[in-house]
């Protein structure tokens, strides 16, 4: 039964690597039909083994102390879910948008394989399996960001590359202590190191959880080490982008839960410098990311900048150690999967059918792609935090849990840090709503004239804005269960 | 300290030596200087030895008038390290001169660091 | 089951006899003789190996009829007969992955001759690793250098000859240093075999005199054999000597010679010094600083190289830090440690030197980045491997490397003052590693129009086919380092 446990990780990975091997296809449609049974044999399997095994599973032992082992607890089973459907909705929008790339077996090779790699970092069970993967993650979606192989994505490829060892190194670090003073390290609520070790070392401890944080922060494009993210995120082609900026950074917030809560241990952190350093680096990562998505005049690009920002929401959501801020930040990874995949393919939509890249030549694109737009205006509401979508339940708790923590400045300078980034949400994003919807004078209404993209397109768009309205109309199931989860960590 | 410097001065001997021959292996340019400087180095450690082989008064190890007793003879195996390590040095030293002479052919000096200098140059 | 006691000795034998039957035939006949004594070698060690694993001892075997103090011995467990069988398997899939370029790089004339250099080399490999006597030691010390600068030359470029010279040089001042150590412990003595040796320093430890001479004797010691395996600072002789020889001559002393060496250093501490007296002498503080520099400088060196064949080789100075590091920490968990990385070292380096050669013929000889751009297109299957051997160093894990450096860190841990400094600098190190490999490996990646044929697996399938053990060699050391770790506990348990 636990053995089952494998297949949703190892078929994709086979899938893909066999469809790299294989000579390239004569006709289009059977790539396509193969990746796409893949995909929802894949999607099946996985729902399958998230709802039906409950055991762990080990697979071998790499060292004596370290057995690579399988087990899907609450978070694996939440995130796994995340994964696997922007995994299939984005897939199935690469079907037309890969039309217009090269290397297309390549790409769906590699976009298979990190389905699988992914879903082995949310099943893992152990630190060392999660470390594992992670790597693994890191380098089989560095073809993604290189794709298109030209200089740019080949200096983006190579500075997510460095950033994400240069993080996952430091992280290791902290692996290694947590290896040596661990009674386990097997995931566990509230931590695996004993009291009276972590009171004998508590510096080392701090200073191996700072590391953690940090190191894994990186996937997450925390301040400092963000600069990767907004130069790899954009130049891989459209969906490999979307799945980029709304997943494969989870797997940062991923590990940061497990080391932070599973590993260290929540009480050991509350009230030390650690803290209020990672809330500030958040904080301060929160705010840049908006202003620099303000800034930016390519859409793409602003859209990764917004990434950065809204990933530092969850991490603070995460740093203030309360379970309401804990349960709001568990519900933006979902919300912020959804409406960033959404807002990204909306991107690549629109540069499939009509090239505009920068903000300012989409006047009066509302006008030939409604579809799209209507579908890039609800998901940008759902990021703003404007009820009734996702976003705003989210960030109420994440402000709510900070001001309950009534730690000294932050309780009162996040939840405004927050609104502030808000307002600039929206700042960044509405302006493509309305001079789409309301261009004014003086534009080339013939250019978007019928460019609404195909069904292969319109369907996950419009499904990603149906997720972002859902959530946030019935959210309550969803936060009952984080609340419980919380309670068991802290 | 010092009286047990005058008491065994072959061996400080020795080691001045291999000093002298380390150095020249190490820092002379021309490449049959360092050669002599191993050859030096190698002596004295042959010369460490036979002194450590040697006691005072006692005859080489070859039974005559079917003496048996070990106060009679010096200890026999340091002599035959000493020979062991001459063919080892002998064999060294011969490798050494025939890449030598290869560098001397085609070079033309006899100067390491020149000829370096020019393998550089040429972008080899 | 008794007659494998004699297989040691036997393969010693063996591979010298080789030598001398090959320098009476002719280039492709020596090739036979060699690919068949390394194999057979290969089988008696793993009998060995299975006989004093099973069995949990180690064994004396005296050469000719004097028995101890006097007599020369031969003496070996399960480390040493492992450690045997793993140099023939690198050995042999050295020499197949390079075999081409051997026949284009050396005269046919001389073909025999750079045979009888492997055989020569195989036979003191297995001296070092065998012999209980410290003369011994030093002879085939001697010997094993000697090949290997047969090894160097034979392609006989200026370059080559310059640096067999170099390398020479070097090594000449290692076993210079090493010889007055071994006459100063002669003289302290009064032994040459390792056990009698361990008995008379221990008294003499335990007596409190000759603190001094026993102190200069280990570093005598310690030090010539660190040249000998170009441990920073002394590696200035290894870029050229591994850069400009032929592949297979890189790949096999990269990967064997030098880890002879160390071995022989391993044995030395264990069986002749005794572990307590040297963890006690402060040279393993030495050691473990140069180790450290070691693993920072060999890496900056091999960022600034342009050169893909001297990158790796300055990778190895990096790597040999981490051995010696190892050492340092001065734990038994730090010395298996080092041994895990041996193997790890020995199978991954000789993979990227057999896979770089690879790609730089399909760029016309060329070793230069710029020439190299998409180079992994043009020969796919050494491109795979380069990224395999890439990944393995950088320490990814299920691959060889990230299993020794896991080791490495657990060792380090173990000791309050140098797991700080131990655990940055493997960081640092892997980051930086992991910049010029993946440097590499985004380079020969990036596609590129270009006037270069590419060569299919067809074209050389024993290539290939070695590129494929080797892969697995690594992949295996990664993901199933259980039994080796048990082995190399097992084995150490036994060494002294």
């Amino acid at each position: 039964m636990e053995r089952f446990l494998l297949l949703p990780v190892f078929f994709p990975i086979l899938a893909g690597v066999v469809l790299l091997l294989k000579k390239e296809y004569q006709k289009r449609n059977s790539l396509l039909v193969y990746v796409g049974t893949v995909l929802i044999i894949t999607g099946v399997c996985a729902c399958y083994a998230v709802f039906g095994v409950k055991e762990g599973l080990t697979l071998f032992q790499l060292t004596k102390e370290f057995p690579v082992y399988f087990k899907i607890d609450f978070l694996g089973r939440y995130f796994s879910l995340v994964v696997t459907i922007v995994w299939i909705l984005a897939g199935f929008f690469s079907f037309e948008y890969m039309k217009h790339e090269k290397h297309e077996k390549r790409y769906f090779g590699f976009y298979l394989i990190v389905f699988g790699v992914l879903l082995g970092l949310d099943f893992a069970g152990n630190l060392i399996t999660m470390y594992l993967f992670y790597e693994l993650m890191t380098l089989t979606s560095m073809p993604l960001v290189l794709h298109t192989q030209t200089k740019e994505a080949v200096m983006a490829g190579l500075r997510y590359l460095f950033f994400s060892f240069a993080g996952a190194y430091m992280a290791l670090f902290g692996v290694y202590v947590i290896c040596r003073y661990g009674t386990t390290i097997v995931f566990a609520e509230g931590g695996v190191i004993p009291a009276a070790v972590l009171q004998e070392h508590g510096t080392l401890f701090l200073v191996a959880s700072m590391l953690l944080l940090l190191g894994f922060g990186v996937k997450a494009g925390m301040f400092p080490l963000h600069a990767w993210l907004p130069t790899a995120h954009p130049v891989a082609p459209g969906p490999a982008s979307a799945v980029l900026s709304g997943v494969i950074v989870k797997g940062g917030v991923l590990a940061v839960i497990r080391v932070a809560y599973q590993m260290i241990g929540a009480d050991f952190l509350r009230g030390t410098w650690v803290q209020t350093v990672w809330m500030t680096l958040a904080l301060v990562t929160v705010f840049m990311g908006s202003m620099l998505a303000f800034r930016e005049p390519v859409l793409k690009r602003r859209l990764a900048y917004s990434t950065v920002s809204q990933l530092s929401y969850i991490l603070f959501g995460l740093s203030v150690l309360q379970p309401e801020a804990f349960s709001g930040a568990l519900l933006h990874v979902a919300a912020h999967a959804f409406i960033k995949v959404g807002l990204f393919l909306c991107a690549a939509a629109i540069i499939y059918r009509t090239g505009a890249k920068r903000v300012e030549e989409l006047k009066g694109i509302g006008r030939g792609m409604p579809v799209t737009l209507w579908c890039y205006t609800i998901v940008s509401l759902g990021l703003i935090g404007i009820p009734p979508a996702s976003g705003f339940v989210s960030k109420w708790h994440l402000a709510s849990g900070a001001i309950a923590s009534g730690i000294p400045v932050f309780s009162w300078l996040g939840p405004v840090v927050l609104l502030v980034s808000a307002l600039l949400t929206a700042g960044y994003l509405l302006p493509v709503t309305m001079q789409g919807f309301f261009p004014g004078e003086g534009y080339d209404a013939s250019r978007f004239k019928g460019k609404e993209p195909s069904g292969f397109m319109l369907v996950p768009l419009l499904a990603l804005a149906a997720l972002t309205i859902v959530i946030g109309l019935v959210p309550n199931v969803l936060v009952y269960a984080f609340e419980a989860f919380a309670a068991l960590l802290m | 300290m010092g009286e047990h410097l005058l008491v065994n001065y072959a061996e400080v001997v020795a080691v001045a030596l291999f000093g002298i021959g380390f150095t020249n292996l190490l820092l002379q340019k021309n490449m049959i200087k360092k050669i002599i400087g191993l050859n030096i180095m190698d002596t004295a450690v042959y010369l460490f030895l036979a002194e450590k082989g040697y006691i005072e008064g006692h005859i080489a190890p070859i039974v005559v008038n079917g003496d048996l007793s070990p106060e009679t003879y010096i200890n026999p195996v340091p002599s035959g390290l000493v020979l062991t390590g001459i063919v080892v040095s002998v064999s060294v030293t011969a490798l050494m001169l025939s890449l030598t002479i290869r560098l001397y052919r085609r070079y033309h000096t006899l100067d390491l660091d020149e000829i370096t200098m020019r393998l550089k140059k040429e972008g080899l | 089951m008794e007659m494998i006691r004699n297989f040691p000795c036997l393969s010693i034998l063996l591979s010298m006899f080789s030598a001398i039957i090959s320098s009476a035939v002719k280039g492709r006949g020596a090739r036979r003789i060699n690919t068949f004594v390394v194999s057979v070698v290969g089988i008696l060690s793993a009998c060995t190996l299975y006989y004093t694993y099973t069995t949990g001892q180690s064994y004396v075997y005296v050469m000719g009829h004097f028995p101890a103090p006097f007599g020369n011995e031969i003496r070996f467990g399960s480390l040493e007969a492992g450690m045997a069988l793993f140099f023939c398997v690198i050995m042999l899939l050295s020499l197949n992955g390079g075999r081409r370029k051997i026949q284009m790089e050396v005269d046919p004339e001389k073909e025999n001759l750079y045979f009888i250099m492997v055989d020569l080399l195989l036979s003191s490999l297995l001296a070092l690793v065998y012999t209980n006597d410290l003369f011994t030691a030093y002879v085939f010390v001697e010997i094993n250098t000697i090949a290997a600068c047969g090894l160097i030359m034979i392609m006989e470029s200026g370059r080559a000859i310059e640096a067999a010279t170099r390398y020479m040089i070097m090594s000449l001042l290692g076993s210079g240093l090493f010889l007055i150590g071994l006459c100063m412990l002669y003289d302290m003595t009064g032994h040459l075999l390792m056990s009698n040796v361990q008995a008379s320093i221990q008294a003499i430890a335990a007596d409190g005199t000759y603190v001094i001479p026993l102190l200069v004797m280990i570093a005598l010691l310690v030090v010539g054999l660190a040249i000998k395996s170009a441990l920073f600072p002394f590696h200035a002789w290894l870029p050229d000597a591994y850069g400009y020889s032929t592949v297979s001559s890189a790949a096999m002393l990269s990967s064997l010679v030098s880890k002879g060496y160390i071995f022989l250093l391993i044995k030395i501490i264990y069986r002749v010094i005794g572990f307590d007296i040297f963890v006690q002498s402060r040279i393993i503080n030495v050691l473990f600083v140069f180790g450290l520099a070691g693993m920072i400088m060999g890496s900056t060196s091999a960022i600034r190289e342009n050169d893909i064949r001297r990158m790796i080789s300055y990778s190895s100075v990096a790597q040999i830090g981490y051995i010696y590091m190892g050492f340092g920490l001065g734990t038994s968990a730090g010395m298996a440690a080092s041994v895990f990385h041996i193997l790890a070292h020995a199978a991954t380096k000789s993979l990227l030197f057999v896979s770089g050669v690879g790609l730089t013929d399909v760029s016309g000889d060329h070793k230069e980045f710029i020439e190299l751009t998409g180079s992994a297109y043009r020969n796919v299957c050494a491109g795979l491997a380069f990224t395999v051997g890439s990944l393995s160093m950088v320490g990814i894990p299920l691959f060889s490397g990230f299993i020794s450096k896991l080791l490495f860190s657990q060792a380090a841990v173990q000791s309050q003052i140098k797991m700080l400094p131990a655990l940055i600098v493997l960081a640092v190190s892997t980051v930086l590693n992991a910049i010029y490999f993946m440097k590499t490996v985004i380079r020969i990646y990036t596609p590129v129009s270009c006037k270069y044929k590419s060569v299919s697996i067809r074209e050389n399938p024993l290539y290939a086919f070695t590129l494929l053990c080797f892969v697995v060699l690594n992949i295996g050391l990664g993901m199933w380092s259980q039994p080796i770790t048990d082995w190399i506990a097992q084995g150490l348990s036994v060494f002294a």
